[in-house]
């Protein structure tokens, strides 16, 4: 999206943006192609966080993603685990799960991590809080 | 198994799993073969453009089309876990299922597949579709986003990295790259394998993924049909062929040690006696016109098979609908079956599916096994005027219903490399 286009959003959308740079519009199309074939929970959450901006369908988001990605399926939710649940250790959550998990987290939030970032990352909470700094509620909506 | 010497060990086809263009199991198949159903339809390679070629065998039930596996889709009664599906390519969902119907169908438990017993023998052209999104990926990002499963999930040994991790094969495993003769070739190794006493069980794996990116090359050198006709583009040995209508999916064949197959009570769909095979040495991607590699390839299995010309009833020919192909392997026929006397049937069941590339060889054996397991001969589909190259050749149009006892079949590939087996129908 140019700058261009973005701020031709704004004015006519009245959308909210965020450090990543996203509109609903956008949301929706990143929605159909990259979260083809997830849960229909983690599409929800995911457009409705893009039109309000409410961190905890942030949380959702995040953890429906990582979810869909680990290599065998959880005991229980992850929305229902604690948060210093251990990526590797205890979810099983090698480096492949979690390379594709944060692809598809960088393309739907518009947002780049670096590898050193990516190392410190250890449990739920440090994921978390790590799409927190990063997805954070820029401009309101004008 | 030593104990038992290299002759006496017999090689049996214990176990089969299809998902085909005509079928995704032994029954549907069967059916659809006897009955000459074809599994080609109109196929957009790229949708919005209109392209010459308009025609694939396609695969039912199965939605692979999207660029990446979460979106892919599969009949109710598979599983696929993540730490598999991940790495898979699009069309190594169809090899899975294959291998999960060849496994219950042998009656085979997870220990006896998971063993130094067995081993793993598959081909495929891996798939150009995925190496190409993920390329995109690549370049797009100028290089930050590389899909760690690109090399995995893309290149031709995919299928064998894949399946043999996931069911802990622990003998031999390895890929075939002869084209279209490939998995006839590990067939062939397979046997050998086995007979060696080297194997209890060999699975043969072929699959290609269907679309643009693989089949869509053989354009360019006019090997494909541009007939938009589903019900007569595939046209074998037809005086009007025009060139290949391409197919995808995946075929698995389980080879076994016959005794150790018969303790288990698994099925017995055919031996295999032995094979041969013997190159052109002519063109990296035309057929000899004479068909000298396919003639050595044909007298090596029947020799090796301890089996006369005479004594086959029905040839299972690799004929793909191409002008030149076809022609070469009728002037090899000619020159081993009819300038001897011997008048096999001689079919092509490319007619009904297509031609699935390096999955032609295993499905099409799997056509042959249950040909002699159920009792019949295939026709060849939309062949109306024969070629006058194959005068002399019997060339059944439809099934015959009689049981066949020896069957050859042959498969030649790209370099001309040409591969010819003996099967035989099981002793009740």
């Amino acid at each position: 999206m140019t700058f261009g286009s973005m701020k031709y959003l704004l004015h006519v959308h009245q959308i909210t943006i965020y450090l990543g740079v996203f509109s609903l519009i956008e949301a929706k199309q990143k929605a159909a192609v990259t979260l083809a074939g997830f849960p229909p929970e983690v599409v929800d959450q995911y457009i409705a966080f893009a039109a309000d901006g409410d961190p905890i369908r942030l949380d959702s988001v995040v953890l429906g993603v990582l979810q869909f990605h680990l290599p065998h399926p959880p005991s229980q939710p992850l929305s229902a685990m604690t948060g210093s649940t251990r990526l590797l250790e205890d979810l099983g959550c090698d480096s492949l799960a979690m390379i594709d998990m944060l692809f598809v987290a960088e393309e739907i939030f518009g947002v780049r991590l670096t590898d050193d970032e990516l190392a410190r990352v250890t449990t739920l909470d440090d994921l978390l809080a790590h799409f927190r700094r990063h997805v954070v509620p820029g401009v309101p909506g004008v | 198994m030593n104990a038992v010497g290299t002759q006496e060990r017999r090689v049996v086809v214990s176990g089969l799993g299809f998902i085909t263009s005509i079928g995704n199991d032994c029954a549907r198949v069967t059916h659809n073969l006897r009955e000459q159903r074809s599994g080609i339809e109109r196929f957009e390679f790229l949708p919005g453009h209109a392209l010459p070629v308009t025609v694939a065998g396609t695969i039912k039930d199965f939605d692979t089309s999207g660029a990446q596996w979460a979106s892919w889709r599969w009949p109710a009664p598979y599983v696929i876990p993540k730490d598999i599906l991940r790495g898979l390519p699009p069309h190594g969902i169809h090899a899975f299922c294959a291998m999960e119907q060849a496994i219950l169908d042998a009656r085979l438990s997870p220990a006896e597949v998971g063993s130094e017993e067995t081993g793993l023998f598959c081909a495929s052209a891996g798939s150009p579709r995925l190496l190409r999104l993920s390329l995109n990926q690549i370049h797009a990002s100028n290089g930050e986003r590389v899909p760690p499963m690109t090399a995995v999930s893309t290149i031709a040994g995919t299928l064998n990295f894949n399946l043999s991790a996931h069911y802990g094969v622990r003998g031999a495993v390895a890929g075939f790259s002869s084209a279209c003769a490939s998995t006839t070739q590990a067939l062939g190794y397979g046997f050998d394998e086995i007979r060696l006493g080297r194997q209890r069980r060999v699975f043969v794996v072929g699959g290609e993924d269907l679309g643009l990116d693989s089949i869509y090359g053989f354009h360019g050198m006019r090997a494909l049909s541009r007939n938009p006709d589903p019900a007569r583009a595939s046209r074998p040995f037809d005086r009007d062929r025009d060139g290949f209508v391409g197919t995808g999916g995946a075929a698995v064949i389980l080879l076994e040690e016959a005794e150790t197959a018969a303790r288990r009570g698994a099925p017995c769909y055919a031996e295999m006696l032995g094979w041969g095979q013997a190159s052109d040495g002519f063109s990296p991607a035309l057929s000899a016109p004479d068909g000298r590699g396919l003639v050595s390839a044909m007298r090596n299995a029947l020799s090796f098979s301890g089996v006369t010309a005479a004594e086959i009833d029905y040839v299972n020919a690799h004929a793909t609908s191409t002008p030149a192909g076809d022609a070469s392997e009728a002037v090899a026929l000619r020159t081993v079956f009819t300038a001897a006397g011997a008048h096999p049937s001689v079919s092509s069941t490319k007619g009904l599916t297509g031609h699935g590339l390096s999955l032609a060889g295993v499905m099409e054996t799997g056509f042959c096994a249950l040909a002699l397991s159920s009792g019949f001969i295939p026709g060849t589909a939309n062949l109306e005027h024969p070629d006058p190259a194959c005068d002399g050749l019997t060339l059944p149009r439809t099934s015959v219903d009689r049981a066949p006892r020896l069957i050859l079949k042959n498969s030649s590939g790209f370099g001309g490399t040409n591969v010819s087996i003996v099967l035989r129908r099981p002793e009740r």
